[in-house]
């Protein structure tokens, strides 16, 4: 609905939701207005800093392909088969949100170490290193972000009514055509949603990345670096930059998604 | 030819037990009953999505409880279409055609436009059509793969009343020309009438009765069916003369007018509701607009609260409502002749 009639408790709502939206941009205007440009520039032409930025982004991404590649389909069985133990695959796939970030670095070590189960065999037969590599980065920030990813997905192919699928089926299409052609095209926001959330979340991933790699930097990891080792200004420069480039996927996925920022949903 | 055998199905709280019904090629089959009674659920299991639990399904011959949906070549048309929303309503109607082999598709998909009348809808998508077109497509996207049969999952409950009533007798007259076999539920007496060529009544998942229109409304083999396929009276009767669109049709030798359309020789039934008869006790036919006048004896009396429900026999079965003052003032009780009459207008006509 929209505002129409006045009622108190609209405004005392509004009110309070206005200080929690106020609560989210203060900092970043704030930040963003107390940047010297001089250190801006310096900050934005230092090689380190564009490298870390563009492994965030670009691992994230990564990341988040990789969440939707197995996501989706686990989100397809969630959403429409009963199974025994369901409501336990469910939880298992919500645990990585329960978990202290640094302590699911501990346990991807364990697993990703050169000393690991899996660690080991690509060592072997890869050649593949998980420590202080591309490869470790991804799999930390797969580790914390692929709930979003599942979660987003599942809610996409619940909210596709099961009939269309039947009808479908009935029209002579087998269930993986009727996948590909109505289950998976009617669901797509929620894939789409889930993968910009994947792919935020990994971006902002610090605690299990730094554990798993702390070289090479990620965009976090370099804002923590330069902050112990020069000081708030540099650091909150490399923030801003970081924050410009989260903020302007955020919004051009916003706009493929759902085209627009306008009215919002009606309900 | 369908054929459903010993059918038992389980589904949540659906128990549908000994199913049997025999569906013949170009036959519009109707399944009556309350809601809850597992009409659904029975359509679902025959289209494939369920696995009965006793009993065969049987296809053109083949037994086919073991063939996925896709393999049985059977549509369906939920109440609420299930149109795909990302696609144009041509996409829509085209959907299925890659995978099977029809013959002069291109041909076929024009005529199928054609006699749903919706060429000027084909690159709109569903959520800009009104409930009547949804339908239209809905049945164009099932009738264009050549089902071996169709079914109806109420299809017409949720138009409005005028579009439903055009909406049920052109179904009829569409599925009857191109000969398709369909199975049709509907908790509906009327449109059961209208429709069907058969009618199955369904209660707590058991088929009750099986039969012609006419045999369902007139001898219903117990209180449940008469109670539910409801107080009309549906007489069977065939035109014997038209002028000017009033038939005058023979039914067990009595003459019936009605307001119809159809040709001479032509079977027709026709529906009467009781509200719209009209009881006297003077024996001289009186004067009045009602084209309709017959000698008839009360056979039974029902009161229903404020009404009294009354069979009559005069030669044919008729059945009235009176008000309960109009049944003493009259003085009707079994055995006593009286008057009844009813307009050529009161006369619904159902082609055969």
């Amino acid at each position: 609905m929209r505002f129409k009639k006045a009622n108190l408790m609209y405004y005392v709502f509004s009110f309070m939701g206005g200080l929690l939206i106020l609560f989210i941009l203060l900092p970043l205007a704030r930040s963003i207005l107390a940047q010297s440009p001089a250190i801006l520039i310096e900050e934005a032409g230092d090689k380190g800093v564009q490298e870390a930025i563009f492994n965030s982004i670009f691992l994230a991404a990564v990341t988040a392909t990789i969440a939707a590649l197995f996501g989706v389909p686990l989100a397809y069985i969630l959403a429409r088969v009963r199974f025994f133990g369901k409501s336990l695959i469910e939880s298992i796939v919500d645990l990585p949100l329960a978990i202290p970030h640094t302590v699911a670095g501990i346990l991807l070590l364990f697993v990703f170490g050169r000393y690991g189960m899996v660690g080991a065999l690509f060592e072997r037969f890869f050649s593949l290193r998980f420590v202080g590599t591309r490869l470790g980065i991804v799999v930390a920030m797969l580790f914390v972000s692929l709930p979003f990813m599942v979660n987003s997905a599942r809610e996409g192919f619940e909210s596709v009514d099961v009939r269309m699928e039947q009808v479908a089926r009935t029209l002579g299409a087998t269930p993986s055509e009727v996948f590909r052609r109505v289950s998976l095209p009617l669901a797509i926001r929620g894939v789409l949603t889930g993968w910009v959330l994947t792919w935020a979340r990994a971006i902002s991933e610090f605690g299990a990345v730094i554990i798993l790699a702390y070289y090479p930097m990620t965009a976090p990891v370099k804002v923590y670096d330069v902050y112990s080792q020069l000081d708030l200004k540099h650091s909150s420069a490399v923030s801003v930059l970081l924050l410009v480039f989260c903020l302007a996927g955020f919004v051009i996925f916003r706009l493929l998604a759902y085209g627009g920022m306008g009215m919002g949903n009606k309900k | 030819m369908i054929e459903i055998e010993n059918l038992d199905i389980d589904l949540e709280e659906f128990k549908l037990r000994d199913i049997n019904l025999s569906i013949n090629k170009g036959e519009v089959f109707v399944i009556l009953g309350p809601s809850g009674a597992g009409k659904t659920v029975l359509l679902e299991t025959i289209a494939g999505f369920f696995p009965p639990k006793n009993g065969s399904i049987i296809l053109d011959g083949n037994f086919a409880n073991d063939l996925p949906p896709e393999k049985r070549n059977i549509g369906f048309i939920y109440q609420d279409y299930v149109l795909f929303p990302h696609l144009t309503v041509k996409d829509n109607i085209l959907f299925g055609v890659r995978y099977r082999n029809i013959d002069g598709i291109e041909k076929k998909f024009e005529e199928i436009v054609k006699i749903f009348n919706i060429e000027n809808i084909l690159h709109r998508k569903p959520c800009t059509l009104s409930g009547g077109e949804q339908q239209r497509v809905s049945l164009a996207r099932a009738l264009i793969m050549e089902p071996r049969l169709l079914l109806f999952d109420e299809p017409l409950s949720s138009l409005d009343k005028k579009v439903r009533e055009n909406l049920r007798e052109e179904l009829r007259i569409i599925l009857k020309r191109m000969n398709q076999t369909s199975l049709f539920v509907t908790h509906d007496q009327t449109e059961a009438l209208v429709i069907a060529d058969r009618i199955a009544i369904m209660r707590d998942g058991k088929i009750i009765q099986v039969g012609k229109p006419d045999e369902i409304f007139n001898s219903p083999v117990n209180e449940f069916v008469a109670d539910f396929v409801g107080v009309e009276t549906v007489l069977e009767g065939k035109v014997i003369s038209r002028i000017d669109g009033l038939v005058v049709a023979d039914v067990n030798g009595f003459k019936i007018e009605a307001l119809a359309d159809v040709p001479v020789g032509e079977k027709i039934l026709m529906a009467i509701r009781p509200e719209n008869v009209t009881v006297s006790i003077s024996k001289e036919k009186k004067r009045s607009s009602a084209r309709n006048n017959f000698n008839a004896r009360v056979k039974k009396l029902t009161p229903l609260g404020a009404v009294v429900k009354v069979i009559f026999d005069c030669g044919f079965p008729l059945i009235a409502l009176v008000t309960k003052q109009s049944a003493e003032d009259l003085g009707l009780k079994k055995g006593r002749e009286v008057l009844i009459s009813f307009k050529a207008t009161a006369v619904h006509v159902i082609k055969q």
